[in-house]
């Protein structure tokens, strides 16, 4: 409890929002950035290039740790522990049209997504509660759907986590990356 | 300027390598060689994202709070690096994105008002036209979209806002909601300039 209470702290502290509660300071810049990312990728800037052939099917809302010279799978993100695949805000995921993960249909619209990981499989989780902080409250009654998929080794280090969508025959797979490993989580459409 | 220093990287397949062409130092808080990835570069202008009622996915972490969420942005943060707003990055009567990147996002989780306008609920983006005294906040309904070019066809409605100056600075343009008595302000704040918009519901 006490490790829970001093994660929540460290929390609070580090994003600023004990500075923003007292009123007078706006929010700092997090120290893990957000980002999103489309697909089709770059979709943004291809609608206005006029380049963009294929109907937007998703896009992935989440915040960038960085590895800063840590060991992150099996020690920072330890293995067999639900982790929030990001930072702040939990990850979203938003369908613009009805998908497949798994052998589960997903309807359009917004997910958040956790993993479980291993050494050698993440067990990715689409979760229906939005709209919320990190995996701190998370609440499996809430899944969609779970799907394991395997590790694959990077040589090259990703510094900050990174996710992108891969184009595959049937839809797309979801890429996150980090330190020296890689995922791919299909997504049907 | 910006438009073809963006449309000259046409030929580079990997666009999100170079979102804002304009904006070319380092941040200050990311190391460059964490910036540089093989899948996606960290941008220099960093998204973020402002819920109202504010702190709303930590109050719904910490069972604070049970109704639903009424509104959040999502924006880029550029940041000033000595410059001054309206000598190198703004032009009084020129559209500007309200931040970088992709076009800023704002969703309604419900029907709000704005100047006694009734917006539906969804998603939206806004830009804004900055005179010296007052700012138009165009919202438009071309979600999905890059900032740079603004279709105004799809314009939903526009808002005269009054602009303050002599604020103290603030080095990344930011954007947070602060309560009121009918609602909440969208606050918007770069350099010495403060803007509000009302929202009512």
């Amino acid at each position: 409890m006490k490790k829970i209470f001093l994660s929540f702290l460290v929390l609070f502290t580090s994003t600023g929002i004990l500075v923003a509660q007292q009123g007078q300071t706006y929010p700092p810049l997090d120290k893990s950035p957000m980002d999103m990312s489309y697909f089709p990728n770059n979709f943004p800037l291809l609608k206005i290039q006029g380049k963009a052939t294929e109907p937007l099917t998703a896009r992935i809302i989440y915040s960038r740790p960085q590895k800063s010279g840590r060991t992150i799978f099996g020690e920072l993100v330890e293995y067999g522990k639900v982790w929030r695949m990001g930072a702040n805000e939990a990850t979203e995921l938003e369908l613009f049209k009805h998908a497949r993960i798994g052998d589960k249909k997903i309807p359009k619209g917004r997910y958040t997504l956790y993993a479980i990981p291993y050494e050698n499989k993440w067990t990715i989780i689409i979760n229906k509660e939005t709209d919320i902080w990190g995996a701190f409250k998370y609440d499996p009654k809430k899944d969609l759907v779970r799907l394991d998929v395997p590790v694959e080794k990077n040589n090259e280090t990703t510094e900050a986590l990174a996710m992108t969508f891969e184009k595959r025959p049937d839809g797309a797979n979801l890429i996150i990356a980090w330190d020296n490993v890689r995922v791919a989580l299909p997504i049907i459409f | 300027m910006v438009l073809v220093l963006l449309f000259g990287c046409n030929n580079n397949k990997n666009t999100s390598a170079q979102k804002d062409s304009v904006i070319v130092n380092e941040s200050p808080l990311i190391p460059k060689e964490a910036m540089l990835n093989p899948y996606a570069a960290v941008d220099v202008s960093p998204m973020d994202m402002s819920y109202f009622p504010v702190d709303y996915p930590q109050l719904k972490m910490t069972n604070s709070i049970t109704t639903p969420p009424i509104m959040r942005v999502i924006y880029s943060r550029p940041h000033l690096q000595g410059r001054k707003l309206f000598h190198n990055l703004l032009k009084y009567g020129e559209p500007w994105r309200l931040g970088a990147n992709e076009a800023t996002e704002i969703q309604f989780y419900r029907d709000i008002k704005i100047q006694n306008k009734k917006i539906a609920a969804g998603r939206y983006i806004l830009y804004c036209i900055p005179e010296e005294k007052k700012w138009t906040i165009v919202l438009n309904s071309n979600v999905d979209t890059w900032g740079l070019k603004i279709d105004s066809t799809k314009d939903i409605d526009k808002f005269m806002i009054p602009v303050t100056g002599d604020n103290k600075p603030i080095e990344y343009f930011t954007m947070v909601f602060e309560k009121t008595e009918t609602g909440a302000d969208l606050l918007m704040a770069w350099d010495d300039l403060v803007a509000k918009l009302p929202i009512d519901f």
